[in-house]
């Protein structure tokens, strides 16, 4: 738990960022946009809210700063007086009330001109007001400069003190410069105090921490002390004078008993004979430091007269070198011996204790009757405990094959069961049937299931479950033989089926064009000519015997159109022979304009397209119409034109903005 | 010995596992590490069992047992029993208990000789609790607390109970337990001992945030190691003061 935490405080800008990130914040978060044919009352609202809002933020700035720093008369003397020391009360003070008596002018200033903003009758005019606003705020801030640069040196050097508690076990070390006080604090906790051969070498206090009797021990480092008067004490001697003036802690005096620390022993008896109000109602031990060089025997006795004022005060004196570690841990037991007692002594005086001597108290059982109650320990345990003796088990836990498996770990409860190795995989399923197998364990189910299997093997050896072989007579086979030929031809016939259905008439899709004929009795004719051979006498001839052929109005149009331009006559002639009246080319001629054939010549309907005559119509018909059905049937529509549509209006065609005619993107 | 230990950061140990002189029960958690404190320090003396009941974590508060049996609430159900009884060595004898207060690890304290239990805890219940753990059974309270359970923790060696218990209570108590019987606090100030620990006569398991000084008052009473009981008013005492007040 730490009572005073002063790492906490906010950073203290600087006036110029003071003043930047306020007015940064104002143009962030205020609107920013005016206009003079806003209505007055809009544009005046519009710079109040500017003003208002700058002034808030100064406020609420500076009100955090003086709430944050800790209050001289509020905290412990100890803080306060190292405080006090360290950056001056006044100075510190005088700094918080300027802060307070600039945040009270801000707040000023904007009531002034908010007042005064109610009056603009322009744009212009409340645009000024504002920009005078907060320029007063921004200068009444400048004018905080140096104080809000002292307040920021404070925030930094107070974050960094060591955090104190001042009302625990403290355990403080004082004494001449250089007189082995850091070593001794490096040796007892993990402080890490840096040690120097020359004097002034901790300059602040240090704490570290150390245990002893199952409590936690603050030992905390001064700076060493000269021996002049308070007033003539700089910084860094005050900070130790401080902490002992203000901590009830076990103080250790560090004596050089070498003199290696530049200081006769009698000038540190002297120093001590001039703190010792300081030590009053502390308990107080007299080290004697640096004994690996010289010891308190090995000095001459006129030397150790020395010492009289501790004797005679009964002061104990001990020997300790940080060097060789002798006497060290003596020390530190002796001092929190000494500071326990001292601390226990005071706290049963108050009423504190009452509350606690319950827990102090064992409570011895009153025999009660004859019966022994010894503890069960097993004798693994004792045996365990010998083996031990520090080295861990070899054992592999289940942590370190979670480790090692990683994400394919999974927690194998049936690994440890106290039964047979065989049956603790067994699987056993909560319900069968219906039922719940724990209804129906039995204790005796081994044996009953040993005497189910001695009945079996009974049975077997009795040969209930021989099956009898089948011997098959002449009848047998012949209908077996004749009924697999049935299979087999029933099977052939069923594939014959299935191939001869499958058809194999070229399909023709409906779009094409019937093509044109190449051979024609009319082209040989011509051909012939060209080539020179006389064709005159073969009206006769047996090529010219052709059956004519029915013309669909799908003949291409070109040779349509020649045809009835100027060869009209002579394929009618020719086919007329044998040709059927039924498909007669048109008589008339096609009325051609600009952009082909003209309408009244109308395109069949597409499933009359292509299709010779009537009775291949109503043939085809028929195929669609199974055809349909079946693509119909497969999917529940009512027909063909039961056309499913999921989305009537999809969304993307259908939303977004329509104004200025944007419709051609959908 | 006591070991500091943590179930998911979470300090009440004794709401996660059951410890007694013949087992220990473990809750089944989102990793091992929990349970591979117990299985180090007890797996090769006694068995160190992963456990549920009624699909909860909080075993220890859900059932009592000691050497001799184990007792768990009916909400138990027939597949966590089956792994319980496979687990457990056959001279445990594991009883599934019909009782309103279905927390039995609250409202029953017990080590392997007496038992403590609510004051409105069924009749049938105590006969069973006699029966199956063989133990004298005695109705009371620890610091006019009904869960005794929760605010004691016994061993054949010793005990720890609410911090708040008087004087005289402690020795009465004491006398019934047949136990030396000391007040104290768990997990830095935590009164509800039964759930901050779980001991038995040679080992004891507590919460991470247990002092140091809890520790050296839990090792005392339940003589864990070299000290006795008797320790606590001489050489700690100062200790004690000074930490309590």
């Amino acid at each position: 738990m730490v009572l005073y935490n002063f790492k906490k405080i906010a950073v203290v800008p600087t006036a110029k960022d003071f003043v930047d990130i306020t007015l940064s914040k104002t143009q962030r978060k205020t609107p920013t946009v005016v206009h003079k044919q806003y209505k007055i009352s809009r544009i005046r609202q519009f710079y109040m809210r500017k003003v208002k809002f700058t002034q808030q933020n100064f406020h609420d700035r500076l009100s955090q700063i003086i709430q944050e720093f800790p209050k001289l008369d509020d905290i412990h003397p100890f803080y306060a007086d190292l405080m006090n020391v360290l950056y001056d009360k006044d100075h510190f003070k005088l700094a918080l009330g300027q802060l307070n008596t600039a945040r009270h002018l801000v707040d000023n200033v904007s009531k002034d001109y908010v007042r005064l903003l109610k009056f603009g009758d322009s744009l212009y005019r409340c645009k000024t007001l504002k920009r005078a606003a907060l320029g007063r705020m921004a200068t009444i801030m400048k004018r905080q400069a140096p104080n809000l640069q002292y307040l920021e040196h404070v925030r930094q050097h107070l974050a960094r003190l060591p955090s104190i508690d001042p009302y625990t076990r403290t355990i403080l070390i004082t004494g001449f410069p250089n007189v082995g006080k850091s070593s001794f604090v490096n040796k007892i906790t993990r402080a890490d105090v840096e040690v120097q051969p020359y004097a002034f070498t901790t300059k602040s206090l240090y704490v570290g921490h150390t245990d002893y009797k199952y409590l936690r021990w603050q030992v905390i480092d001064t700076p060493g002390i000269l021996d002049h008067p308070l007033e003539e004490r700089n910084v860094i001697e005050m900070q130790a004078v401080t902490a002992l003036a203000h901590l009830r802690a076990c103080v250790l005096y560090f004596v050089d008993l070498s003199e290696q620390c530049g200081h006769t022993i009698e000038e540190q008896v002297q120093l001590y004979e001039s703190i010792k109000p300081l030590f009053a109602n502390k308990p107080l031990l007299v080290v004697l430091s640096k004994s690996d060089v010289l010891k308190l025997s090995e000095l001459p006795a006129d030397r150790r007269e020395a010492f009289k004022p501790f004797q005679q005060e009964g002061v104990p004196l001990i020997e300790m070198s940080s060097l060789t570690e002798e006497g060290v841990m003596q020390v530190k037991t002796e001092a929190c011996e000494a500071l326990l007692a001292f601390r226990v002594d005071q706290k049963l005086r108050t009423k504190k204790v009452e509350g606690v001597l319950n827990r102090l108290h064992v409570a011895l059982p009153a025999q009660r009757d004859g019966k022994a109650r010894p503890p069960c320990i097993p004798e693994k345990v004792a045996e365990k405990k010998l083996k031990m003796d520090g080295c861990a088990t070899g054992r592999k836990l289940e942590k370190d094959i979670e480790e090692e498996l990683g994400d394919e770990y999974t927690l194998d409860l049936k690994k440890n069961f106290d039964i047979r190795d065989e049956w603790k995989y067994d699987k056993i399923p909560e319900m069968w049937n219906g039922h719940n197998i724990q209804d129906f364990i039995d204790p005796e189910i081994l044996e009953k299931l040993e005497k189910l299997e001695q009945e079996e093997e009974l049975r077997i050896q009795s040969g209930l479950y021989a099956i009898p072989k089948m011997e098959m007579d002449e009848t047998m086979k012949e209908i077996r033989e004749l009924a697999r030929q049935i299979r087999d031809r029933k099977s052939i016939i069923r594939q014959e089926s299935q191939v001869k259905k499958q058809s194999t008439k070229p399909v023709t899709p409906r779009t094409t064009t019937a093509r044109a004929r190449e051979r024609s009795v009319g082209r040989l004719r011509e051909e012939f000519e060209n080539l020179g051979v006389d064709m005159s006498e073969t009206d006769k001839a047996n090529f010219t015997q052709t059956r004519g052929r029915a013309r669909s109005l799908n003949r291409p149009l070109l040779k349509r159109a020649r045809s009835g331009a100027d060869d009209d006559e002579e394929p009618r002639s020719r086919s007329t022979s044998k040709g059927r009246s039924l498909s007669l080319a048109p008589t008339k001629r096609l009325r051609m304009d600009s952009e082909g054939r003209a309408r009244s010549v109308s395109k069949p309907p597409r499933d009359e397209m292509g299709i010779k005559d009537v009775v291949m119509k109503k043939k085809l018909k028929n195929v669609a119409h199974k055809a349909i059905a079946k693509k119909v049937g497969k999917t529940g529509l009512k027909g063909e034109a039961d056309r499913f549509i999921g989305t009537k209006k999809p969304m993307h065609l259908f939303s977004g903005k329509r104004g200025m005619g944007k419709t051609d993107r959908r | 010995m006591a070991v500091r230990v943590q179930f998911e950061n979470n300090n009440e140990v004794g709401a996660f596992s059951k410890l007694t002189n013949s087992y220990c029960l473990v809750a089944i958690g989102g990793s091992e590490n929990f349970y591979s404190v117990f299985e180090a320090e007890l797996a090769e003396t006694i068995p160190v069992i992963h456990a549920s009941l009624a699909g909860c974590r909080i075993i220890g508060r859900m059932c009592v047992g000691n050497k001799n049996g184990l007792l768990v609430p009916n909400t138990t159900t027939d597949d966590e029993l089956q792994h319980l009884r496979n687990s457990l060595p056959d001279k445990v004898k594991v009883q599934r208990v019909e009782e309103r207060l279905s927390a039995l690890g609250n409202v029953i304290a017990c080590n392997d000789y007496v038992a403590l239990v609510h004051p409105d805890l069924d009749k049938e219940t105590e006969e069973i609790l006699a029966d199956v753990l063989q133990v004298e059974v005695f109705r009371q309270t620890v610091a006019s607390n009904v869960l005794v359970g929760s605010y004691c923790s016994l061993s054949n060696r010793g005990g720890l109970v609410h911090p708040r218990t008087s004087i005289q209570d402690q020795d009465e108590l004491s006398s019934l337990l047949q136990v030396p019987l000391v007040a104290g606090t768990i997990n830095r100030g935590s009164e509800v001992v039964g759930a901050g620990m779980v001991v038995n006569d040679w080992c004891a398991f507590c919460g991470l945030d247990t002092t140091s000084t809890e520790i050296s008052v839990i090792e005392s009473v339940f003589k864990l190691n070299e000290a006795t009981p008797a320790a606590i008013t001489s050489e700690m005492r100062s200790s004690l003061i000074e930490s309590m007040s």
